[in-house]
């Protein structure tokens, strides 16, 4: 049976990984690969590595960054997002270590281009990252570089619609950080109910992860700041997920030929 | 680790990240060689056909480096070879992705869409034929899958299923040839123990 | 690389290596998370506190209800004072032996055992792998202090999987209290990662004989981490008291001499005599390494944390930065004559951890420094600081004439 995933988020600032809160505030975190590194020993379902500040240097995807976690040999799944602005800057990230990559800026900028990326790499393969908010009943969509929000633009909903974008991450960007923040009305207004969706942004309580992850078209939920926070954070939250369809919680085996003990 | 050490050429042809297959092999305490040079593949002790997105694409990349006769060669003259992914359905006699395109012919069968679903994302538990030694320990294990497109092949090539509304093929073999639809490599330690068992059983036996 | 930034209240900038962001304002994270400090309820965050930890009080009284790290520096005295005197829980005191102990500092962990009744156990790793790790990592990656650091973070988590006690209850948390890390509100405990990334530089104790041919396995094994099967078996937690208690270190250690007996040193690198004074090295030849590879030292630590409390301005904080951190470190022979070194040997090391971004070599032998406090911008003209901001020394670091690295200190029923 296909379960569904807890995805944990790395979001890198500079080249550091940090806390996000509200789109706006950063704290340090440290080193992306090492929680990458940690995130994959705690058995995270996928790991979304997030580089926030691609689009303003100008740079494309962070392809140094990328290699540098594939050379310490992570066996989880990666998608990438930051700065992907070409069907070369796509393929050139899954080359660089990525099973799938977003796709947030390009789609306010040039949605149907955002759509060439399935030909050489699949629907399976791309995500559109689209950060919401609830602006007077209706669905309001961030362009993160101007930090104004529109409604969701109908060349989006055509790209979406054509299948060329496999799964949407949608992010509450407002209530990132926030502890049990996630406004679940974003889900309810949202106007596709055949695309799968990952749901972000200040989903930090089991009860209200559970919630969300009921809903049939949610295929996953991702978790940043949140998981820093506690040894353990993935399967302590798998464990108290239990009962949905998730994969289960894993604490890496003692290993006998450890004499310490 | 119960054996000498392997040799396992990694196929570089372009297509797919191999950095992470290959720290998956030396992972598992044996050498890996990535390159596209046949003579060094040749002298391995298995051949690791790895590959992401299209499937034309990749069949070209495959022709341009002159490794489509080599492959097929190879395969025959009983060295291991295992395609992973996009690799696996390289196996095949033909894809329908885009456009009709020939693959290697190395285990007969064709690539066509998923029925009743677009594509097939996440993690899935894989059902193994329990007469296939290789394999079924790992039967009712989770592993990842990022595809579109599956395999059609009957017993006694196709070794196990997945499903989602139907079940299709996700493991198939021949011989010394064995294909595997999700990503071993990126399964964390049920995917280090299928891919543990898959190598070592097929350069040992 | 990316200009160096300076944050407009604090001396910390850019290139700190826990990494620190400015936000809109110029204002790091780490003054940001301090504001907390005068915002927070700290009676509901003590009430918290009190919740959180009902659960692992021993109801027979046979047996510890935590474990906490301690030494002959540092909040410790602090720390004791709060779990046995205000939690009134019994704690288990464990302590890693760094070697290049003061008797002053053998003098004050005698103190806190004896002062707060408490048990205590202590980690001896051998000397002859201390000194082969120390070895590589100062020749390596320019760190006298690997050892110690792993040593203190590890002991331990290992002893409450030992000893089945869960509960490990740390002081402050350094990269909230540094750079803001985290909010007090996030509750943010002990995790392998952050040792890892922060403590270790990267490297835990099975990435060395990869790195070193020197080392092998029987050296390090005391270094390493336990099973996640184990942790979690134990249901080992670290639990950080500065998210539940408004953490001033001046203000508490004055408490503490003034109480509890703990005694004090003047360093010639720092301003502030209360930390720091079990160990010959840390605010020498430590200090000096932090300097030629970070471009600022531990004087300017203290400095932002006097700043961000209010009780120095920052053209005061600097002045003092400039004050101490070029001061001429006096105990290297202690530690050659402990490594079997030689002073030459150990100037070509310091000086091959100068990292250009700070240190130019003007003539041989000649460095100019680039660091932090001298793109800082005005310092005040006094380099006394004002009277709320002095620290006082009531000992010296060889307590009672003793000089010299003392492994085990006697004397002290």
């Amino acid at each position: 049976m296909l379960e569904k995933r807890l995805i944990g988020v790395i979001t890198v600032k500079d080249g550091w990984a940090v806390q996000s809160i509200g789109y706006r505030r950063h704290r340090p975190l440290g080193r992306p690969e090492v929680i990458a590194e940690n995130l994959d020993r705690w058995g995270v379902d996928e790991i979304l590595l997030q580089c926030i500040d691609r689009d303003a240097q100008g740079g494309g995807p962070d392809l140094a960054l990328l290699e540098r976690l594939c050379r310490r040999g992570l066996s989880t799944p990666l998608v990438y997002t930051g700065g992907v602005r070409s069907v070369s800057d796509g393929v050139r990230a899954v080359q660089a270590g990525a099973e799938r990559i977003g796709i947030d800026a390009l789609l306010h900028d040039d949605p149907h281009l955002a759509a060439e990326l399935a030909e050489p790499l699949g629907a399976q393969a791309l995500i559109a990252v689209l950060p919401l908010s609830v602006h007077n009943g209706a669905l309001a969509w961030l362009d993160h570089r101007s930090r104004l929000s529109t409604p969701l633009a109908p060349a989006l909903l055509d790209v979406l619609a054509s299948g060329a974008i496999s799964e949407v991450l949608l992010v509450d960007w407002q209530h990132e950080g926030v502890h049990e923040g996630f406004d679940e009305r974003l889900l309810a207004l949202w106007p596709m109910p055949t695309l799968p969706l990952i749901a972000f942004g200040g989903l930090s309580e089991p009860s209200q992860l559970r919630g969300v992850l009921e809903r049939p078209n949610v295929v996953a939920a991702a978790v940043g700041n949140f998981l820093n926070h506690r040894e353990h954070a993935v399967q302590r939250l798998k464990q108290s997920l239990a009962g949905l369809p998730l994969r289960a919680a894993t604490h890496a085996p003692l290993d006998p030929a450890r004499a310490w003990s | 680790m119960s054996g000498a050490r392997l040799t396992i050429g990694v196929v570089d042809y372009g297509a797919g990240n191999l950095a992470s297959v290959a720290r998956a092999i030396t992972g598992l305490g044996h050498r890996c060689r990535v390159t596209r040079d046949t003579e060094t593949l040749a002298a391995a002790d298995a051949i690791v056909l790895p590959g992401v997105g299209a499937f034309p694409a990749a069949m070209a990349s495959l022709h341009e480096h002159g490794l489509v006769d080599f492959l097929r060669q190879q395969a025959r003259s009983g060295q291991p070879l295992i395609g992973i992914c996009l690799g696996m359905q390289l196996l095949a006699d033909m894809s329908l992705e885009h456009r009709l395109t020939a693959g290697l012919g190395l285990i007969p069968g064709r690539v066509r869409p998923l029925a009743g679903a677009r594509w097939h994302i996440g993690w899935n538990t894989i059902e193994i034929d329990p007469e296939d030694a290789l394999l079924s320990p790992s039967d009712g294990q989770s592993l990842y899958f990022n595809h579109a497109y599956a395999f059609d092949t009957p017993p006694p090539y196709c070794i196990g299923v997945s499903r989602l509304a139907d079940a299709f093929t996700v493991a198939v073999r021949r011989g010394k040839v064995v294909g595997l639809q999700f990503h071993p490599e990126k399964s964390q330690l049920a995917g280090r123990l299928l891919l543990k068992n898959v190598i070592e059983g097929l350069c040992r036996a | 690389m990316a200009a160096l930034m300076h944050c407009r209240r604090c001396l910390y900038t850019s290139a700190h290596p826990l990494g620190l962001m400015l936000d809109a304002e110029g204002i790091c994270s780490g003054c940001r998370v301090h504001e907390e400090k005068d915002r927070l309820d700290w009676a509901e965050r003590w009430q918290r506190l009190e919740s959180l930890l009902a659960p692992y009080r021993s109801r027979s009284g046979e047996t510890y209800d935590c474990i906490v790290p301690v030494s002959g520096a540092g909040d410790s005295h602090y720390i004791v004072h709060l779990v046995k005197q205000r939690l009134g829980l019994n704690p288990l005191l464990v302590t890693y032996n760094k070697y290049f102990n003061t008797s002053l500092g053998i003098r004050n962990l005698a103190n806190l055992r004896i002062r707060f009744d408490c048990d205590l156990i202590q980690q001896n790793v051998n000397p002859h792998a201390v000194k082969k790790i120390t070895r590589a990592t100062l020749r390596d990656f320019g760190s006298d202090y690997w050892h110690c650091l792993a040593g203190q973070t590890v002991f331990p988590v290992q002893t409450a999987v030992r000893y089945r006690i869960p509960l490990i209850l740390w002081g402050a948390h350094q990269g909230l209290e540094q750079v803001g890390m985290y909010s007090h509100e996030d509750e943010v405990e002990m995790t392998r990662r952050h040792r890892q990334d922060h403590d270790l530089m990267g490297r835990e104790a099975d990435d060395l004989p990869t790195m070193f041919d020197t080392l092998k396995e029987s050296d390090i094994w005391q270094y390493r981490y336990p099973d996640d099967a184990a942790l979690s078996a134990i249901g080992v937690r670290g639990v950080y008291l500065g998210n539940y208690v408004r953490w001033d270190p001046k203000a508490q250690h004055e408490q503490m001499i003034e109480r509890c007996g703990y005694r004090t040193a003047a360093f010639a690198r720092t301003f502030d005599t209360y930390d720091h004074v079990d160990c010959w090295n840390y605010m020498d030849l430590h200090d000096v390494l932090k300097l030629h590879k970070h471009g600022y030292s531990k004087v300017t630590d203290h400095a932002c944390r006097e700043i961000r409390h209010g009780r120095l301005t920052r053209a005061q904080g600097l002045a003092l930065v400039r004050r101490h951190e070029q001061a001429a470190p006096q105990h290297l022979d202690k530690f050659c004559e402990w490594l079997g070194l030689d002073r030459s040997g150990l100037g070509f090391l310091l000086d091959r951890h100068r990292n250009p971004r700070w240190w130019r070599e003007a003539e041989t032998g000649r460095w100019a420094f680039a660091g932090a406090s001298t793109t800082a911008g005005e310092a005040a003209g006094v380099t006394m600081p004002p009277a709320s901001a002095v620290f006082e020394a009531n000992d010296v670091l060889a307590h009672d004439g003793i000089d010299g690295y003392i492994t085990i200190g006697k004397g002290h029923p």
